[in-house]
């Protein structure tokens, strides 16, 4: 999201927000909140552990912002990139506790799919809602076991070799599995991606 | 990371963005990806990739207030960029003047305890961090202890004379057909290099992991598939380009016979 005159970028905001500009702030919550508890969602399975997860990555994101290369990346990428990683390790920290006993309040999310946040403008939501539907598009056109290989290392944090042993796969098969698989869904959602790259 | 499979490390770019390469492979590739700005853009690409996954299943949205928790822990500003306050006029009544004193003292007062909170805030979350990685490192070694004690494990030692010094044990798990490797006092090696495991099996050279010892030349590498089979004799070790070889293209630098195969 950079480019349009008037419109801070999404570098710009990171800065202001780091140096405690509440406005910057609530406009990259307005941005990437939708997708970072998306994300936290599906590693954490339970929405206040997932708000919980958002909170933490963001404030990590503004003690770190100094870390962002805009040449690198995007700030989207980068707030995804924190996201996941506190997500896995608030599962990894709840399994060594073992207090998943609480199956029983786990509610299901309500049927609003991610149509963006309060704040966000229509079109942004309806940015978002296209976005949702080729991504899901492109999962379908993987095999099952590309996909499965995929989201376990993305969503379950599993290496390589780590997925060969849950699948009782060889480990040769599981690496092309995961190349070939990103190498099409990079070629079908290279037109959605948060920053394009010469 | 397998030379069968990977002739160059381009060919990790997606795994290492999707997370998927253990440590010495993610950190083996760091140190290309710092040289080589097309790998980088590559990386880059997909982690739009890995950063759009999470859009396929339908989400509930947060509430309201993930919004307004966010916004309030906004860091504090910078002194440079406070703005200058204004006194009052002094005409201005003494009740007014004194609200506004209240007032100040009120605002001090939050700025003062939410900085305070901001750093307990920070410190927590910094711990938390820390006991995590520790959590993740203590499974890993549990992990490797648990393969090496498994009933039935065998050890072997891939010298260069014949020495304990260089060398590599190799810890194999003939019923799982999995294999440890550890290395030590190996010699250092240039950036774009990578030492690589060789099984021989039937008098031929099948290719296997690669690895780049620390500075003190230790390096461990677990998981690792042992060809099926009968006639797995002997494992060697040579110097390869980062990604492997399908094939030695240099001389042996370690080997040693897996006698009783």
């Amino acid at each position: 999201m950079t480019g349009n005159p008037g419109i801070p970028s999404d570098a710009e905001l990171l800065a202001r927000a780091s140096r405690g500009d509440e406005r910057a702030v609530g406009m990259v919550y307005d941005r990437y909140g939708q997708v970072m508890y998306a994300v936290a969602y599906r590693i954490v399975r339970q929405p206040g552990d997932a708000e919980e997860v958002v909170a933490d990555a963001f404030a990590q994101a503004w003690r770190d912002a100094g870390r962002f290369e805009a040449g690198r990346g995007s700030v989207a990428a980068w707030l995804t990139v924190i996201t996941r990683s506190r997500a896995l390790d608030l599962v990894r920290a709840r399994s060594r506790r073992e207090r998943i006993t609480d199956a029983a309040r786990r509610s299901d999310p309500e049927s609003t799919l991610g149509m963006g946040t309060p704040g966000a403008s229509p079109d942004a939501a309806v940015e978002t809602k296209e976005r949702e539907r080729r991504v899901a598009e492109a999962l379908a056109d993987l095999s099952p076991p590309q996909r499965a290989a995929i989201e376990l290392a993305f969503f379950e944090g599993l290496s390589h070799s780590e997925i060969a042993e849950r699948l009782d796969e060889p480990l040769g098969t599981v690496k092309t599995r995961v190349r070939l698989g990103m190498q099409k869904l990079r070629e079908s959602l290279k037109p959605y991606f948060y920053e394009r790259f010469a | 990371m397998s030379g069968a499979e990977f002739g160059t490390p381009r060919d990790l770019a997606a795994a290492y963005a999707l997370g998927a390469l253990d440590a010495p492979e993610a950190k083996a590739f760091e140190e290309l990806l710092a040289r080589d700005a097309e790998l980088a853009r590559e990386v880059a690409e997909y982690r739009e990739v890995a950063a759009l996954l999470a859009l396929a299943e339908p989400a509930s949205s947060p509430t309201d207030g993930l919004r307004t928790r966010v916004i309030a822990g906004t860091p504090p500003r910078s002194i440079a960029s406070a703005a200058p306050r204004q006194r009052s006029a002094g005409w201005m009544p003494w009740a007014l003047a004194a609200a506004l004193l209240l007032a100040f003292w009120l605002g001090a007062e939050r700025a003062r305890l939410g900085t305070k909170l901001d750093q307990a805030s920070a410190l927590l979350s910094r711990r938390d961090t820390l006991l995590a990685q520790r959590d993740t490192l203590l499974q890993a070694q549990q992990r490797t202890l648990d393969a090496l004690l498994t009933p039935g494990v065998e050890l072997y030692q891939l010298t260069a004379t014949g020495d304990p010094v260089p060398g590599v044990q190799l810890f194999w798990d003939r019923k799982r057909n999995r294999a440890i490797i550890h290395s030590f006092g190996v010699k250092p090696l240039p950036d774009d290099r990578a030492y690589q495991l060789w099984f021989i099996q039937d008098g031929k050279p099948v290719p296997s992991v690669t690895f780049r010892p620390a500075a003190d030349g230790r390096a461990q590498v677990e998981s690792i598939d042992v060809p099926s089979g009968a006639g797995v004799t002997a494992a060697a070790i040579t110097e390869e380009p980062l990604g492997g070889s399908p094939q030695p293209t240099s001389a042996i630098y370690l080997v040693g016979k897996l006698s009783g195969a």
